[in-house]
């Protein structure tokens, strides 16, 4: 073979997935272009004029009173990039939504990031224009930049857990032991039900706006919000920590007391369980966006953690991360490739492919990306979703 | 590039289109793993996306593209090894879907290249695919000049070999 024939079949032989992961990542690489930083005429020249600005500031300083204004401006300059700087890529496209003690965190593919705000919890709505944000007793409804508030509504108790319905047109979220629904616009704030339980609510996937949420007893009610009908109630007998609708709404996941996994129709039939391992305890659960896998992370002291993909229909399941530590929480990437399970002992994520092979990337020092200053496992940001394809 | 910079949509994904099949190509001719170098290619463009408008026009976007895809492919390539896949053993396994493409093509010039290392796949790639000088392959590589002929050199024949073999 001459130069020739190889430059050749280097060019011409076929290559696996070409095409289709351009089509992948296409997408992803506009949303980076569209969502990037722009620089303005200013920041092209940022380095010449920050010298500039600093000789000014050596100058100013010493004989004057505004070189202290010149001084301040450059700190001010220096503390924008700080806040914008990157500090991770995602490894497939959408952005995170992160709660942490400073407020939640935009966090775009290509690592740059925002602080919304001084708000406690948040959640993406169904195509990620929007977040609703709770502070306190008011929830406010805010565009991903952080910088408009679309609506806020006050109420006289804490507010807390808002999930935004799949339609876009409702959000639920719990005000004290109440569950609550309030139009998309803001308006329409009424009540669903009383002394619910710790557990979210959770949206069903489709054109009706039915939430399924559990009872202080350890019931689950799916009811229609809109006519206000009770569409199914039945008792799994121990507390329910989460709830979770399959992405084409056909099952619904229950987490009972970190001790099993119940699957139910929307008719309320229990389908199947998912027992925890032998002394091992059911963390966090998560359901890929294909609706066909359940992610499930477990732990035990003498083991440590693990993260299962389960196929709820054939049974069929598969370890694909062990480490020393819990993982408790778990999020898909928009692509179904990836999941982010983070691990706060160990102060970190964990972005882990669902493909084979394997593939771990590792994230350090989240609480600090997030929340200098803070320490200790219980100022570890949280994760309130991916969004979006 | 120009409107790229300038705001259009349409010549960004022109400029995509038209840069993509060689730097997924040469991530793939490297890492020989259809998901890695797809992650790899789909890196390289978001660095250059991030970095667009402080791009300077007056240099050409393909090297700068070029550098950053085969530097993290010899990167990848090398970690592989060392890199703790865990669980592996463990799993219910499945055919990827790129495995029959793949086997398929290892009855070629990928599959003879694979015999060699990164590091003189890197410089096969960059020479023959993205025809660079061994000059310029240098800097992109930042290694002398008579290192990166040396590796072509070694690797040619050592591909040469095995296409041999393989016949």
């Amino acid at each position: 073979m001459n130069e020739r024939e190889l430059r050749k079949r280097l060019l011409t032989d076929p290559v696996p997935e070409e095409l289709e992961a351009r089509e992948r990542v296409w997408p992803t690489v506009r949303a980076a272009w569209e969502t990037r930083e722009r620089v303005s005429w200013v920041e092209r020249r940022a380095r010449p004029i920050l010298a500039l600005a600093a000789a000014a500031v050596l100058v100013g300083a010493a004989v004057s009173p505004p070189g202290r204004g010149v001084a301040g401006w450059l700190r001010e300059q220096v503390a924008a990039e700080e806040e914008g700087r990157e500090l991770l890529r995602l490894p497939a496209s959408g952005r995170l939504l992160v709660e942490s003690g400073r407020g939640p965190w935009v966090v775009r593919a290509d690592g740059s990031r925002r602080l919304l705000g001084a708000f406690d919890e948040a959640t993406w709505s169904p195509r990620g224009l929007f977040v609703a944000v709770t502070d306190g007793r008011e929830l406010h409804a805010v565009e991903p930049d952080g910088k408009v508030v679309r609506w806020t509504l006050p109420r006289p108790e804490r507010i807390s857990n808002p999930r935004w319905a799949p339609s876009g047109f409702r959000v639920a979220y719990r005000s004290g032991k109440t569950l609550r629904v309030v139009v998309g616009d803001g308006t329409g704030d009424r009540l669903v039900a009383r002394n619910v339980g710790p557990a979210p609510p959770a949206w069903q996937p489709g054109p009706e706006h039915v939430l399924a949420y559990a009872d202080e007893d350890g019931g689950i009610s799916i009811v229609n919000v809109d006519s206000g009908e009770g569409l199914r109630r039945f008792h799994v007998g121990q507390a329910v920590r989460e709830l979770l609708w399959s992405a084409n709404g056909r099952r619904l996941a229950a987490l009972v007391d970190e001790e099993r996994i119940a699957l139910f129709q929307p008719d309320g039939r229990l389908v199947r369980t998912i027992e925890a391992r032998r002394g091992r305890a059911i963390l966090a659960m998560a359901f890929a966006p294909s609706g066909r896998d359940l992610a499930v992370s477990d732990y035990s002291p003498a083991s440590g953690g693990s993260i299962l993909v389960i196929r709820p229909r054939t049974g069929a399941t598969r370890m694909l991360l062990q480490v020393p530590g819990p993982l408790d929480q778990l999020a898909w990437a928009p692509n179904g490739r990836w999941i982010l399970a983070t691990w706060p002992a160990a102060d970190q994520w964990l972005f882990v492919r669902t493909e084979r092979p394997s593939r771990v990337l590792a994230v350090s020092r989240v609480t600090q990306e997030f929340d200098p200053g803070s320490t200790g496992q219980d100022a570890f940001p949280r994760i309130a979703g991916w969004c979006c394809p | 590039m120009r409107g790229a910079q300038a705001g259009s949509v349409s010549d960004l994904e022109a400029l995509f289109r038209d840069h993509w099949p060689r730097a997924y190509r040469a991530a793939y001719l490297v890492v020989h793993d259809a998901a890695a170098a797809e992650d790899i290619a789909q890196e390289a463009f978001l660095s250059a996306v991030r970095s667009l408008d402080r791009f300077d026009r007056r240099r050409p976007f393909g090297p700068w593209l070029h550098r950053i895809v085969v530097n993290r492919a010899i990167d990848w390539a090398r970690a592989r090894t060392l890199r703790r896949e865990v669980g592996d053993e463990g799993l219910v396994t499945a055919a990827a879907p790129a495995e029959s493409a793949q086997r398929a093509l290892s009855e070629g010039i990928a599959g003879a290249l694979a015999g060699l290392t990164p590091e003189h796949r890197a410089v096969i790639v960059l020479r023959y695919l993205l025809e660079y000088t061994p000059g310029e392959i240098a800097d992109l590589l930042d290694l002398p000049r008579g290192t990166v002929n040396s590796r072509l050199r070694r690797g040619l024949d050592r591909l040469q070999s095995r296409v041999e073999e393989d016949r």
